[in-house]
């Protein structure tokens, strides 16, 4: 169990770190060679040491009998999107009182998943996994890929805020040497507006949602059928062009 | 959010009480209280109660509290799911599946009937076999880029979402390498677990998934392609050709060479029951290996038990196994249990009074219908332990003659402690009457030419003693008796 400390508040700046209670970075793969085109997501544990890169690029390539051009290639991409992540480790994060709606919008196999909820960036002892498995336990989702999806998608954008607070506490830092006692409560400029608060949680609301709003944060998950399957596939692949 | 005499009493007998909802919830519970918040909730919660955050107060958390009660209670007889839950309160979903879980533990919602259905089903879910895919996931897909020259990999078709069984792949004859299954890399693994699971190995053809029984045709370049023989006949060969399939005889797979059977059973008295190192020793052979041809060996379990215990119960005078240069035959399984019985008599005088009047006592009927550890279990309940001690033995010696390698280890032990059988088994003594009465046996390994006894050598002085009409002619080694040492002994001749 963290002791309570942990959850930051406003006034102690934190490490950078992913907002969960592990520390593991959503790293996403998308290499092409040769009219090959590889595609891939998952978690990895910065505190292993660089050398677990290769030897998991060689197994995924031996794995899926990928021609070699690809360990090289897929090494530099883990290898530099976990650069990039420890390029911020050391920051200080401002996450202050921030909770922020996290929005799932995507499509695995033949399962079509849109969402939306509120997370507590404060919250240091969240978890995308449990989150992604109570959902596709509840809906009755049998697809074994639509969960880790989930958690990658909820990393992702947990990632990103937690890039933007730390450049957001670098921007307070600066505003904070010219104005005394100012408190600086930073939102994000992507992944939503963080909700107000005050107004949500203050005393004269009800965090009971209003029923009108239901839906909008009611998980809509669809089945597809093949052609439909083929048809999005068709117009992503127009898109990534 | 008015569900008003809704009391909330723990398990009582049903009062009619028609202006109140009576929901049930565990006695364990009874603190739970509408209209107060208890310690219980303060503790379990407490990031509501400590001030931490604008977000979560004590206010919220009741206000959470009441909501997801309220909410279960319109449909008790279903279980409320957290993500029906959660579209209707603000707040971080973690947290919100916290106060969830905490309600749900101690049952004030979710308990009822059709609760325990849902972790019976959940628990049948994980029990499922693993459903062996063909092809990568999905997820994870090599596809060619539009544009480009190379023909198109058509997709697999999709797995059954449906709960169905495990993915079907069309074989597709495309010009890219096909990509690696599942059984491809963990053929081995999975063999093995169905190894486990049935004691022998099993080899799966690649192509109909039935088990190939006596033989297999495997691909020289790739050992996990196989093919049953049928398949192979059937000209089944997916992309491969003929030419690179070499047949492999299934039906004696793992040869044993006299050296490796030695060091197995010295690996197996010297480490006892870790496989692992007995492993390790008999270097060439891979753990389950080791165990069934132990298994197979005569004394093979036998081993085991000692193995296990490896300390001397037994006291023995003055136990020495010395190679016998000469066993004899006995006929038939009567004289065999006469003797043992005899024996036992003989060893209840000598070491300890045991149960009196052996003789007068009956042999148990040894119905050969029932099991032989059945069979065994009634022989050793009949003697005592020094007894059957004592028969195990004499059994073990005789398989000595047998399998030289076997005696080569026995040999350089002292016999009785080295081995240190606690509890021993009639077993050996009931297998050997079988190989007996299957005609003589031919000459061991070693060529010398060597009488094979019934396992019950008893020195002339013991024989004396109780076979006046006794004479051998055969030279004996020990003396299963008073164990001790003789150079010729008798009583194994019957006129």
């Amino acid at each position: 169990m963290k002791p309570l400390s942990t959850w930051g508040s406003s006034r102690n700046p934190v490490k950078f770190r992913i907002p969960t209670s592990d520390n593991l970075l959503p790293i996403r793969l998308d290499i092409e060679i040769d009219g090959q085109r590889f595609r891939d997501a998952f978690t990895w544990n910065p505190s292993d040491p660089d050398s677990e890169v290769v030897v998991f690029a060689k197994r995924t390539v031996k794995d899926l009998k990928l021609p070699p051009a690809f360990i090289t290639q897929i090494a530099q991409s883990i290898q530099s999107q976990l650069t990039e992540f420890r390029s911020y480790e050391g920051q200080d994060m401002y996450t202050g009182e921030r909770v922020v709606p996290i929005k799932l919008d995507l499509r695995v196999n033949h399962t079509l998943i849109k969402d939306q909820f509120l997370w507590d960036l404060n919250n240091f002892e969240s978890d995308p996994e449990e989150f992604a498995r109570t959902f596709c336990k509840d809906m009755g989702i049998e697809d074994p890929e639509v969960g880790p999806a989930i958690a990658i998608a909820i990393r992702e954008q947990l990632y990103e805020i937690a890039v933007q607070s730390v450049a957001s506490a670098k921007e307070s830092r600066m505003i904070k040497k010219g104005r005394k006692g100012f408190e600086h409560i930073p939102i994000s400029k992507a992944g939503g507006i963080a909700v107000d608060l005050v107004k949500s949680f203050g005393n004269k609301s009800s965090v009971i949602r209003k029923r009108k709003e239901w839906d909008v944060f009611e998980p809509i998950v669809d089945l597809l059928s093949n052609e439909e399957v083929d048809a999005l596939e068709a117009t992503e692949e127009r898109n990534a062009r | 959010m008015a569900m008003e005499a809704s009391n909330v009493k723990p398990p009582v007998s049903a009062i009619e009480e028609a202006h109140l909802d009576l929901y049930t919830i565990p006695s364990y519970s009874s603190w739970f209280q509408w209209g107060n918040i208890h310690e219980i909730e303060r503790i379990s919660l407490r990031e509501f109660f400590d001030g931490s955050s604008i977000t979560r107060t004590p206010r919220i958390y009741k206000e959470y509290r009441d909501f997801i009660i309220c909410k279960y209670r319109e449909e008790p007889s279903g279980r409320l799911t957290f993500t029906e839950l959660r579209k209707s309160l603000v707040g971080d979903v973690s947290t919100l599946h916290k106060v969830f879980t905490f309600l749900e533990k101690w049952g004030i919602i979710n308990f009822s009937g059709t609760v325990s259905a849902e972790p019976a089903e959940v628990q049948q879910r994980h029990k499922k076999e693993v459903r062996v895919e063909e092809g990568a996931p999905y997820g994870v897909r090599v596809v060619a880029a539009p544009n480009s020259l190379k023909p198109v990999a058509p997709l697999p078709p999709p797995v059954d979402v449906g709960g169905g069984g495990g993915g079907e792949l069309a074989e597709n004859g495309s010009k890219f390498p096909p990509l690696a299954s599942y059984s491809d890399i963990y053929g081995e693994l999975l063999q093995q677990q169905q190894q486990g699971k049935e004691g022998k190995e099993l080899v799966l053809c690649g192509s109909c998934k039935q088990q190939c029984d006596s033989g297999h045709y495997e691909h020289t370049k790739d050992e996990f392609l196989l093919l049953c023989k049928k398949c192979f006949g059937n000209g089944d060969y997916g992309s491969k050709s003929a030419h690179d399939f070499k047949y492999v005889d299934d039906t004696n797979q793992v040869v044993w060479t006299e050296a490796e059977t030695l060091l197995l059973l010295e690996s197996v008295l010297k480490h006892g029951d870790d496989w692992e190192l007995v492993a390790q020793n008999v270097k060439t052979k891979s753990k389950l290996d080791c165990i069934s041809k132990l298994l197979q060996l005569p004394f093979g379990d036998l081993m085991l038990g000692s193995a296990l215990r490896k300390t001397k119960v037994w006291d023995r005078n003055a136990g020495q196994a010395v190679p016998a240069h000469s066993v004899q035959d006995t006929v038939t399984g009567d004289d065999q249990q006469h003797e043992h019985k005899n024996q036992g008599q003989q060893n209840a005088n000598v070491e300890d009074p045991g149960p009196p009047h052996k003789r007068l006592c009956t042999v148990p009927n040894l119905d050969a219908s029932s099991s032989l550890m059945k069979q065994v279990g009634r022989l050793s309940s009949v003697v005592g332990p020094p007894v059957t001690a004592c028969a195990a033995d004499a059994a073990v010696a005789e398989l000595c003659y047998e399998n030289r390698c076997s005696r080569e280890i026995f040999d350089d032990d002292n016999f009785g402690d080295e081995l240190g059988y606690s509890a021993r088994t009639d077993e050996e003594e009931r297998v050997l009457p079988v190989e007996n009465s299957e005609g003589e046996k031919g000459p061991t390994v070693s060529g010398a030419s060597e009488h094979r006894g019934n396992g019950a050598n008893i020195s002339k002085e013991c024989c004396t003693i109780n076979f006046a009409n006794a004479s051998c002619n055969c030279n004996f080694s020990w003396c299963c008796s008073c164990s001790c040492k003789v150079i010729g002994c008798s009583g194994r001749e019957r006129n």
